[in-house]
């Protein structure tokens, strides 16, 4: 144990001598502080001192801490801890190889009564320790900043910390091979962000195909009605692509049809103290999680949102559309199916970053009810949706989690294998 | 060879390295380091010295190898926490200071908490680095920072001490300084194992050598059996070398002397008297002693090829009974780097054929 501690605590030097293990926290308590900002009562939002008007957004429609809750993962998780702050930890800790083996200190440590692959996987294990540290820090912050202000204690959000050290080990790994076999930490970090990218291109393109072969089935969108977001980690499982199409989000109390069907077409127009009321209609159709897709703008208007789609037989599919079936519904076309199975079969081989943090979001929406019927009847393309977001759904955490660390195993044991044979 | 026991503390037995299955680093290498020696590798450039101390120390996988270090075979890593290794062009991380570093390498050594601290302490004063303790090593000089790598190959109070160019980037104090603390160490009972490049440095403070060339070693041994073949008596008259002395020498001599080569140089510290700038060449003349030691007479020296103070008397007598004035008599030695030098000349002119090694001073064929 003394080398590992030793181990340990020389990452902690070396990450607080480039002092970004202080500025991560910092900007991780100032994010923190920006929630405690935040609150939400029945007059609508309170920004520090300041009273805003964002009916329907009160207390009277959202229970606060719901809405934390929603706020944490949207911004605290997907945005914040997924995004920059993972960003900012891979620069951080992108160099500890290349550094180690090209600063000399790889012979000193090399030659001490340390087997190579414990000395690899101590280091692998700081580099995380980072993240998990960072993430439990703010997670605490949070808890604390929901259960104060919202009223919820809520641990289930102290999933976040070994979700989002999942998510950043899937990169990290990445990292760290291509950090030994450059020996160049600006290599290695951009080729990972690279791989993330791709990793998020084939996230996104699976979603696109499941949707694309969903609306096959159930009739063509409205152009523009598709809307298919960088598969980043911004989001769950539940979400299309980047995880930001709609999915039935749980509400402490309902929200009614006739506040979210209301546009952001007529919240642009409305002005002076009816722009708050706009900003908070807006935010609760997020909290919802209603789709705006193939809405038309329209003032109080109590219209299920099924209404508001009108299949565009005209326009062509992208792929050749299969034929309708006895219940009137089409087969997806065998081009579509085989994409998607390609798409599909890369995926599972690589890490789903997206997925992972999108566990949490899951795991925090089981503990609300939703009550049913609160988006409205479904129109077709909102039924092909759903049925993608089932389907993505049902993707079992040990699917999401399990292939993910399979293939970080694959890479560490490869990153293992050149740091144990390399002669230095 | 010199007996060195059954107890030992680098036994090695071919050991080769061959990098990227082209480049033959080692070629089979047999070395054997007493305990309580101070023992030195030497080699030219790229004759694998580095890569050899590196496969002791686990940082290079060798292709193959046989053979101990403290009495566990080669590459058993429990065994390096009695081992003390300063690498050449170390690096420690510049965020550490002096005694940070030296807490840090000591608890990979597995050394506790409190003994670490200690040590940390007392090897600072040791190498003069006390003042700069606080200090993070990026401020430091070259010469500071070998200090401080010296500092670091002890601090787990090491059995073997395996040192890879110890002084290089130190001033001569420090040099000096260095070697103090080598004859300590071995007086504690220590084992060196050194690599360096100074061969006056290996000579005052190595008892046995090993010269690595292409790979090989070609000579093992202690210095004094290593540069012994190479010991005369220079008995310097009194008087400028002129002709007529050179003829009462020749004539007190109780042998017969012929002129060597003229075109060949001197055979060791003979000298070449210049007339303007003209460079004339006066040859030395060789003979064979009754006794059969070989004599030579250069200029106003005589040389007598033994290192027997019985062996010259003849010789003095003879050139006394001549009348003719000794100004002095000494032993020479050939230094280290005299026979490094000549060792690795004869294997570039293809002498000592490539493979041998002369174990204390006798050639052998490769070792089984």
């Amino acid at each position: 144990m003394t080398q590992t501690w030793a181990i340990f605590y020389d990452a902690y030097r070396s990450l607080n001598a480039k002092k970004m293990f202080w500025i991560v926290l910092w900007l991780s308590a100032l994010v923190a502080g920006a929630f405690a900002c935040v609150g939400i009562n029945e007059g609508g939002l309170k920004i520090l001192v300041w009273q805003f008007d964002t009916q329907p957004l009160t207390t009277e429609e959202v229970a606060p801490a719901v809405f934390y809750k929603w706020l944490f993962v949207q911004f605290g998780i997907g945005i914040w801890l997924a995004w920059l702050a993972s960003i900012l930890a891979l620069i951080s800790t992108a160099g500890i190889f290349p550094d180690l083996i090209n600063s000399g200190s790889i012979h000193l440590l090399i030659s001490k009564p340390i087997g190579r692959l414990r000395l690899f996987f101590t280091q692998y294990a700081a580099g995380l320790l980072f993240v998990a540290l960072q993430v439990t820090l703010f997670t605490l912050a949070c808890f604390l900043v929901i259960g104060l202000r919202g009223g919820a204690w809520e641990p289930g959000l102290f999933m976040a910390v070994p979700l989002v050290v999942c998510f950043f080990s899937y990169l990290f790994c990445v990292c760290v091979l291509l950090g030994l076999v450059t020996r160049s930490t600006l290599a290695a970090l951009l080729l990972t962000l690279l791989f993330w990218l791709l990793t998020a291109v084939i996230g996104g393109a699976e979603n696109f195909l499941l949707l694309a072969q969903a609306q096959d089935k159930y009739g063509r969108l409205p152009p523009g009605a598709v809307q298919v977001y960088p598969s980043d980690n911004r989001g769950g499982p539940g979400q299309l692509g980047g995880n930001r199409a709609p999915a039935p989000r749980p509400l402490g109390k309902p929200v009614p049809v006739t506040e979210a069907s209301a546009g952001d077409h007529a919240a642009g127009r409305e002005r002076g103290g009816k722009v708050p009321r706009a900003i908070g209609r807006s935010l609760l159709k997020a909290v919802a999680g209603q789709s705006t897709a193939g809405e038309k703008p329209g003032p109080k208007e109590t219209r299920p949102a099924a209404s508001t789609f009108q299949p565009v037989p005209n326009k062509p599919a992208p792929f050749p559309a299969g034929k309708p079936d006895a219940d009137g519904q089409k087969e997806p076309s065998r081009g579509l199916k085989l994409a998607h199975d390609i798409v599909y079969g890369l995926k599972t081989a690589l890490p789903k970053t997206s997925e992972t943090i999108g566990l949490l979001e899951r795991s925090l929406y089981k503990m609300a009810d939703l009550r049913p019927g609160v988006l409205g009847q479904p129109g077709e393309y909102q039924k092909a949706e759903r049925e993608v977001l089932e389907k993505i759904g049902k993707r079992s955490a040990w699917w999401v989690v399990g292939t993910s660390l399979a293939f970080e195993a694959l890479v560490l044991c490869g990153a293992a294998w050149i740091f144990y044979r390399r002669d230095y | 060879m010199e007996a060195l026991g059954g107890d030992l503390a680098i036994d090695l037995h071919d050991v080769a390295k061959t990098y990227k299955r082209r480049v033959q680093a080692l070629r089979g290498i047999h070395m054997q380091v007493g305990h309580g020696e101070i023992f030195g590798l030497l080699g030219p450039n790229g004759a694998g010295k580095t890569t050899l101390v590196k496969i002791i120390m686990t940082v290079i996988h060798p292709t193959r190898a046989q053979g101990t270090v403290l009495g566990r075979p080669i590459g058993h890593k429990p065994t390096l926490a009695k081992v003390g290794y300063l690498p050449e062009n170390h690096g420690f991380p510049p965020y550490f200071t002096a005694q940070q570093a030296l807490e840090y390498y000591a608890a990979m050594a597995k050394v506790d908490r409190p003994t670490r601290k200690r040590r940390a302490a007392e090897l600072l004063k040791m190498v003069g680095m006390s003042g700069w303790a606080k200090t993070r090593v990026s401020m430091y000089s070259k010469g500071m920072q070998q200090r401080v790598g010296l500092a670091q190959a002890l601090v787990n109070d090491p059995q073997l001490i395996v040192l890879d160019e110890p002084t290089d980037g130190l001033d001569p104090v420090g040099r000096r300084e260095v070697r103090e603390v080598l004859r300590r160490l071995r007086d504690e009972g220590k084992t060196i194992f050194l690599n360096s490049h100074l061969l006056s440095e290996v000579e005052q403070v190595c008892s046995r050598v090993a010269i690595l060339v292409e790979g090989q070693v070609v000579r093992q041994g202690t210095l004094e059996d290593l540069t012994s073949r190479g010991r005369y008596y220079e008995v310097e008259l009194h008087g400028a070398p002129t002709d007529g002395l050179r003829a009462a020498a020749r004539a007190a001599l109780p042998c017969e002397l012929r002129a060597s080569n003229p075109a060949a140089p001197p055979t060791a510290a003979g000298g070449a008297p210049t007339c303007g700038s003209a460079v004339v060449t006066v040859p030395v003349e060789k003979g064979t002693l009754p006794a059969g030691q070989a004599v030579e007479l250069d200029g106003n020296v005589v040389r007598i090829h033994t290192d027997q103070p019985a062996g010259i008397q003849p010789v003095i007598d003879a050139l006394r009974r001549r009348d003719l004035t000794i100004h002095s008599v000494r032993l020479v030695r050939q230094s280290l780097e005299d026979f490094f030098i000549e060792t690795v000349a004869d294997l570039h002119n293809g002498r000592p054929a490539a493979g041998t090694t002369q174990w204390s001073g006798t050639e052998q064929g490769d070792q089984p």
